[in-house]
């Protein structure tokens, strides 16, 4: 068992994408009522989904020292798609802002957050079992 | 640290909606108003939203990967002239002009209640969104705590 293994990388970017979603949606519901501003999303689930699947296996090697490192499937790679929300609710002053769904998303990332914590937590206890046994 | 610009971003949110209940309550208070230190009828308040990148500075920026996506929001108090007072006949009022009109300010009462309310609305939804960062950024001290 390795620290620094899949799920805890994934779990990890899980926990930083979160919490940049929690920074949109911060953003949106103070902007609420701004004229003209434009609802905000990030989709990361995809990309962590991808980068799971491709298990850093599909890197593009660099030969050359002009070639640049475009990275591959690797979590430290996540291209997270952040994108304007058009779900029809267009306010008269241009805002696309709809609290209720803020609110309803906002909770929704509160829950996994937690629950990615406690995931990170049992395997960190885990680790701890199998380090700290003294029987 | 991102949670902590959710905590400014909804902080920001907070004191623009504190703004805009100070000039509902102005408004309210000086419906009646027809003598102003500037001469004339109370001119009624307006708060104007407006965002911008909640990141001060490029580098910044940069290393947040947000770029300019998660903005706070700033509010600016502006007296708005283009509702022009109403005039109304009160011959005996001391503030009457030459023909007996009194010039009122023109606010409505009943829209400002309205406004106040979707204020004390948006007020907690930001709130809301401050106290979920907090909890998630306390969440964070418990991990490797068992």
């Amino acid at each position: 068992m390795n620290i620094d293994d899949k799920t805890t990388k994934a779990l990890a970017a899980s926990l930083k994408y979160r919490q940049m979603r929690q920074e949109l949606i911060a953003s949106n519901i103070a902007n609420a009522e701004t004229p003209g501003y434009k609802a905000k999303k990030i989709d990361f689930e995809d990309a962590l989904a991808r980068a799971l699947d491709t298990d850093e296996q599909q890197t593009l090697k660099t030969t050359d020292s002009k070639h640049f490192n475009v990275g591959g499937g690797g979590f430290n790679n996540l291209q997270p798609e952040i994108y304007e929300e058009s779900n029809g609710i267009v306010s008269p002053d241009g805002n696309t802002v709809d609290r209720d769904q803020e609110m309803a998303d906002m909770a929704e990332n509160k829950i996994m957050y937690d629950a990615s914590v406690q995931l990170l937590n049992k395997k960190l206890g885990l680790m701890k079992y199998v380090v700290g046994s003294d029987r | 640290m991102d949670l902590l610009t959710s905590l400014k971003i909804s902080s920001s949110g907070l004191t623009a909606n504190k703004k805009r209940m100070a000039a509902i309550s102005s408004n309210i208070a000086n419906a009646q108003t027809t003598r102003t230190a500037e001469g004339g009828p109370y001119q009624p308040k307006e708060v104007v939203f407006g965002s911008e990148p909640a990141k001060e500075n490029f580098s910044e920026i940069l290393a947040g990967e947000m770029g300019e996506n998660a903005q706070t929001v700033i509010a600016k108090e502006v007296s708005n002239s283009k509702k022009p007072p109403v005039l109304k006949y009160e011959p005996n009022h001391p503030d009457a002009n030459a023909e007996g009109y009194v010039a009122y300010p023109n606010i409505n009462t009943m829209e400002e209640m309205a406004n106040m309310i979707e204020a004390s609305r948006a007020y907690e939804a930001n709130i809301n969104a401050m106290n979920t960062a907090k909890s998630m950024a306390m969440k964070d001290l418990e991990i490797g705590k068992n």
